[in-house]
């Protein structure tokens, strides 16, 4: 008898990863908060005008790139219901239509900023933070675990410590903090990720936003599965936040909402923010298997991406 | 199980007796390690008699480990390393002993970060992976590594730990003692301030009297009957004193008599130096070996 | 140019065997991502993958200077529910530039350190697998840190039946004419020197992980036996102290269950020399022949005791 060949499977053995649609670029065409609401809509209307010409270069940028230019742009604008909540969806989502409306904008992609912290059974912050790998300061040689203050993430190494941790010791004497990553000199970031009053933690802007970017990106799995697929909403607005999907799709006939490459176009008073989520995303190790379908997807159609995962985004501050 | 060995004062014979039972628990077949925690004079290795840590180890003590600059601290195997001719080989039957040094030169802790308690269980929590007891010498009065083991062994909640608090058989020693337990700012208030169950913490502390010198013993047979009659009132009183202090009879584990080999030299007593040489009593030495095996014999440790 | 890595291997710090779920509770090092889990021929169960940045010098036998920048990849395994690892490895590359780049060009690598400037692959496999200098990559803390990790799981209750060391197996892995090499060291370090016909695949992390359950085992049980005493103690004695193994370990026994075909060979030639499983086998009929004759001495006596 030949002998025979045996293959045995067991799927609970196997790693799945889901893909997920994507377009060339997802451009954020704004980003509202409870203050920017108590403006009134003109503040709003004022942000549409002031985004509207930068759709428009985007557009044309990637219907050059793309060959046979059929550049996929999808649209997408968050509401902040986690730091405060503020109306409801039914008298807020209309105005913002309107408005953008106004200034020829089509919202193909709504969002809710507390999906970034968690949202139908899934904890996306968590997730992402659990994916944290320090950038380390030279001489990391992995004998010790990481130099870590909880819930901070930083660019480098900070101040050591001068009081002597033994008595009759001598103290050090100061040191500055230093950017791993430093021209000559440092510009150091610490980030504060969350907070925790009692049981309940509080995730930093930053974090939600560095969360909110790479679900953008299309590059977080939870399970393989992809995490808060966008939801069409038949029916109203609710009247409550939490009755709203995290991703709703306004326009049926919107390219996909995770993109390649994302563009925000921002107030430059969210500059901090946005070096703090940069901070973040460098040192977000996505997974493996993630990265290499959206790099063998791109490739297929000829789009040539950015090596790395900060050079993806991209920002306007107007 | 860790076992922390802390006393009020100084100089009541912690090290030594606490040395003496982890040598006698190795003998009667288990693995065992003794951690030098006594930060401000680690001299357990002079007990051990390794003279190439006497006085602590140059490079990867305990402290340095605690503090960050050693990845890990060094293991002195005593069966491999110690001079004294009769602890160089294992005894047949006889479990590993282990010493861990603290540093050279080293001084108390003068604060407690985050990282020293996480460094502290990891070291404790591997070594318990592998030595049936570890005595760790907690050094004497209220420390800062005092508060490093409380706080450690909060977050270790499954790791079993027992704390013998040692003293002298005088009012001053009984006294303190209790303080140094039962106390303002004693270990069960820090204790229960780290987390700990105030009453379980109670329970998982025993007294170990030293140097005990019984009104009988055998030193006492030329008193004049006064001095014996006065011994033996003071040694009465004592003991009313100490059930006051809740340092009597029941919350004791065990006590070590006088010996006059410990008076003049702090060595670890083997059954040479009791049976061969003579010089020490095997009071001593059964005193030692009897609390060896009540320190993790469960029906002494039930509550109060 | 060359895979380095360092397995630890311990006893689960539970009194009994953990069932499959726990495992999973206990091997879930990252929200999001499921613990593979296979069941035969005995449960083996693997956490998601994390890593860990390092700067720093690597290990070579010439002590020059050899800077690496990257992650190194970590995972914990439970099999059979009772014998926990912390594995961890890193690929070594050369790098393009002579200078460190930013931290997510090495996050898109991940497993992969890049070494700046020259560096010869033998130099690091010697020096990996010799005495490392301190201050040079460590790769047993990180796997000994994954390890802590599961033995102090809130769901382990921590009454392991038996105190025994950890060991760690420090394992090179290069392509070439296939060979092995697994050299004992003190009582608890062993390395593995291991050249593989085609490019490097994870299924080499499997074996070194495979062969260092095994070589756990089989030092454990030499322990045991060792505290045993037999011959030197009472017959009833020497079996109870004989019992956790054979409640906790002897059924644990399945080399190359999980290694992939084409690296078979790799635990074949090592059961011919030194031969694992002879020598387990030959530990596990001692333990067995105590027990059978401890018993027929108690039946004897109760015999004896019956007639009078
Ligand atoms: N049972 C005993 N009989 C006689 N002398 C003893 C006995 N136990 C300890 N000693 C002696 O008492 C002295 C103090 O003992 P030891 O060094 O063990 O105390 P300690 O509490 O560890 O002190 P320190 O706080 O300084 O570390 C030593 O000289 C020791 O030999
Ligand atoms: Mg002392």
């Amino acid at each position: 008898m030949t002998p025979v060949h045996a293959t045995f499977g067991e799927v609970a053995a196997e790693r799945r990863i889901a893909s997920v649609p994507l377009s060339h670029v997802s451009v954020e065409l704004g980003h509202l908060y409870m203050e920017d609401f108590e403006a009134g809509p003109d503040r709003l209307r004022e942000q549409f005008r002031r985004v509207a010409p930068w759709l428009a270069t985007v557009r044309s940028l990637w219907r050059e790139r793309v060959p046979g230019g059929r550049a996929r742009v999808s649209t997408c604008f968050l509401v902040d219901d986690y730091f405060s909540r503020f109306s409801t969806p039914a008298e807020l989502v209309p105005m913002v239509l309107e408005a953008a409306a106004e200034h020829d904008l089509s919202i193909d992609y709504l969002a809710r900023e507390s999906a970034c912290a968690q949202s139908g059974g899934v904890e996306l912050a968590r997730l992402v933070e659990d994916r944290l790998v320090d950038d380390p300061p030279p001489e990391t040689d992995g004998s010790r675990p990481p130099v870590k203050e909880t819930g901070w993430l930083c660019n480098g190494s900070r101040s050591p410590r001068t009081a002597p941790l033994q008595a009759m010791g001598k103290a050090r004497p100061w040191e500055p903090p230093a950017q791993n990553a430093k021209r000559g000199h440092s510009i150091f970031v610490d980030v504060e990720l969350w907070d925790e009053k009692g049981p309940r933690r509080t995730w930093s802007c930053p974090f939600l936003a560095a969360v909110w970017q790479l679900l953008r990106l299309g590059l977080l799995r939870s399970e393989g599965r992809v995490p808060l697929p966008p939801v069409a909403l038949d029916g109203g607005w609710p009247r409550d936040w939490d009755g709203l999907p995290a991703v709703v799709r306004l326009n049926p006939q919107a390219a996909p909402f995770s993109a390649y490459t994302t563009l925000s176009v921002l107030s430059p008073r969210f500059l901090p923010v946005e070096l703090a989520v940069r901070t973040i995303l460098s040192q977000v190790a996505v997974d493996d298997e993630v990265l290499r379908q959206v790099a063998t997807r791109s490739e297929s159609e000829g789009v040539r991406l950015e090596e790395e995962l900060v050079d993806r985004i991209s920002y306007v501050f107007v | 199980m860790l076992v922390f060995a802390i006393s009020d004062k100084g100089g009541t014979g912690r090290s030594v007796t606490g040395t003496n039972i982890v040598y006698r628990h190795a003998l009667q077949g288990n693995d065992v390690c003794y951690l030098d925690f006594d930060f401000g004079s680690p001299t357990a290795g002079a007990i051990f008699s390794v003279s190439a840590v006497a006085r602590g180890t140059p490079e990867n003590g305990l402290h340095e480990y605690l503090r960050g600059e050693c990845p890990q601290p060094r293991r002195v195997d005593v069966w491999a390393e110690s001079d004294r001719e009769g602890l160089r080989t294992r005894p047949p039957g006889a479990g590993r002993l282990v010493l861990l040094p603290g540093s050279e030169g080293g001084g108390e802790l003068s604060a407690l970060t985050d990282e020293i308690v996480g460094r502290c269980v990891q070291l404790f929590g591997r070594l318990e992976e592998e030595f049936d007891l570890c005595m760790i010498d907690v050094s004497a009065g209220r420390s800062f590594t005092a508060e490093l083991v409380l706080a450690a062994t909060v977050r270790m909640p499954a790791v079993p730990f027992r704390w013998l608090v040692f003293h002298r058989w005088t009012r001053q020693h009984i006294i303190a003692a209790d303080g140094l337990v039962a106390g303002a700012d004693g270990l069960l208030d820090v204790g229960s301030r780290f987390g700990h169950d105030r009453e379980d913490l109670r329970d998982r502390i025993r007294f170990v009297r030293t140097a005990v010198l019984e009104p009988d013993a055998a030193e006492l047979v030329g008193l004049r009957d006064e001095q014996r009659a006065w011994l033996s009132a003071c040694d009465s009183e004592l003991r009313e004193l100490a059930g006051r202090h809740g340092v009597g009879r029941t919350a004791m584990l065990g006590k070590i008599p006088l010996d006059p080999v410990l008076q003049w030299r702090e060595q670890l007593i083997t059954d040479e130096d009791v049976l061969a040489s003579k010089i020490a009593n095997a009071e001593t030495a059964a005193a030692f070996d009897e609390l060896a095996k009540k320190i993790v014999d469960d029906s002494a440790w039930e509550g109060l | 140019m060359l895979v380095i890595g360092e397995v630890h291997t311990g006893l689960l710090q539970n009194s009994g065997e953990i069932s499959e779920s726990t495992c999973r509770q206990v091997l879930g090092l990252m929200a999001g991502e499921s613990v593979r889990v296979s069941r035969r021929p005995i449960v083996h169960a693997l956490s998601p993958e994390r890593l860990t940045g390092v700067d720093c010098a690597l290990p070579a036998a010439s002590r020059s200077r050899i800077r690496g920048v990257g992650t190194v990849v970590s995972r914990c395994a439970v099999t059979g529910g009772r014998v926990a690892q912390g594995s961890s490895y890193v690929r070594v590359v050369r790098s393009e530039t002579d200078r460190r780049l930013p931290w997510s060009h090495y996050l898109s690598r991940p497993g992969v350190v890049e070494v700046l400037g020259k560096a010869k692959a033998a130099d690091l496999a010697e020096g990996f697998t010799g005495d490392p200098a301190p201050g040079c990559l460590d790769l047993g803390a990180v796997s000994g840190r994954f390890l802590d990790l599961v033995q102090a799981s809130p769901l382990l209750d921590r009454r392991a039946p038996f105190k025994i060391p950890r060991t760690s197996l420090r394992w090179v892995a290069e392509t070439g004419e296939p060979s092995i090499r697994f050299t004992l060291h003190t009582e608890q370090e062993r390395t593995l020197r291991l050249t593989h016909p085609g490019p490097f695949t994870p299924a080499v992390v499997d074996l070194c992980e495979d062969l260092a359950t095994h070589d756990w085992l089989l030092t454990s049980l030499l322990v045991i036996v060792e505290r045993a005493r037999i011959g030197a103690t009472p017959g009833a004695q020497a079996v109870a102290r004989l019992a956790p193994a054979i409640d906790h370990l002897m059924h644990l026994w399945m080399p190359a269950a999980r290694v992939e075909e084409w690296l078979t060979p790799f635990w074949e030639s090592l059961e011919r020399r030194p031969g694992f499983t002879r020598q387990w086998r030959s530990l596990v009929d001692r333990v067995r022949d105590q027990v059978a004759m401890n018993t027929l001495a108690l039946l004897s006596a109760t015999a004896e005791a019956g007639r009078r």
